[in-house]
């Protein structure tokens, strides 16, 4: 029995689980807002995406799609990361990598849609 | 004891990994199955990338001139990236309809052999149909 090795665990599996289910529901709403908003999007690219983020509305739905994404993307690829990769090590830096990247991102894409929510 | 051969980062070496591809028979559960994966991580990088052009694109703009975006990004969107555009549509509309197939059977339904099989194709048709009717759509709108 002592020759087992136990897999890697970051410990954290059931509530990650969860989130990724809660996440998953929110995103179903916010991927149809998306396909209808690019159709009106694609119609004008350089005329109206200015103007699309200055209704209120499309600014919450922008940024709320874009923090829910990053969240279940960033779980989703935490669980490939656990799944395909076997030195622990590696595991906690593929980790952080992903997380540090999808904080960045989220940050920097909700003050980037402010912008364009108060300028427009 | 084990306490210490925890500590040893790298794990034994012929211990397979987890959802395994090699060793196993096709069939369509299995092909769904990671087809999921596969597009869920071309979604996450294309998240990233659609973003990083609305960051980009939020810096090109100033409150007098809205119509700065004369930029390089417009032209190679329009050139390159809709081979990419295409893939990634595909992408999330699969994404999409599996991760509903995922949701029922996380409450517990759909698990019969048959009922599972029927939903794989009923979502891939699906995906490929909502593929086919958004680029009939952007085509028929002159939107490119």
């Amino acid at each position: 029995m002592n020759k087992i090795k136990i897999a890697p665990s970051t410990k954290t599996g059931s509530s990650h689980w969860l989130m990724q289910r809660f996440s998953a529901i929110a995103l179903v709403p916010l991927t149809i807002w998306l396909c209808f908003s690019f159709i009106e999007i694609l119609q004008d690219p350089q005329g109206y995406l200015p103007v699309f983020f200055a209704y209120p509305f499309n600014a919450m739905m922008g940024i709320l799609l874009i923090t829910t994404s990053l969240y279940h993307g960033s779980i989703g690829m935490r669980v490939i990361i656990e799944d395909y990769i076997t030195n622990s090590f590696k595991i906690y830096f593929y980790i952080m990598l992903v997380n540090f990247t999808s904080i960045l991102t989220g940050v920097a894409s909700v003050i980037a849609i402010l912008r364009l929510h108060l300028l427009g | 004891m084990t306490k210490k051969k925890n500590q040893k980062n790298d794990l034994n070496p012929n211990r397979p990994t987890s959802p395994h591809l090699q060793i196993y028979r096709w069939n369509l559960s299995s092909l769904t199955s990671i087809f999921h994966r596969l597009t869920g991580v071309a979604l996450y990088f294309s998240v990233i990338a659609i973003s990083w052009f609305i960051i980009f694109y939020s810096t090109k703009i100033n409150v007098g001139e809205t119509e700065t975006c004369d930029c390089l990004m417009m032209t190679v969107m329009r050139t390159i990236f809709i081979l990419a555009a295409i893939a990634i549509t595909f992408s999330l509309y699969y994404h999409f309809c599996n991760g509903i197939r995922h949701l029922f059977w996380d409450i517990g339904k759909g698990f019969e052999i048959k009922t599972a099989n029927r939903n794989a194709v009923i979502v891939i048709l699906s995906a490929l149909a909502l593929t086919i009717a958004s680029i009939a759509i952007v085509v028929y709108l002159k939107l490119f």
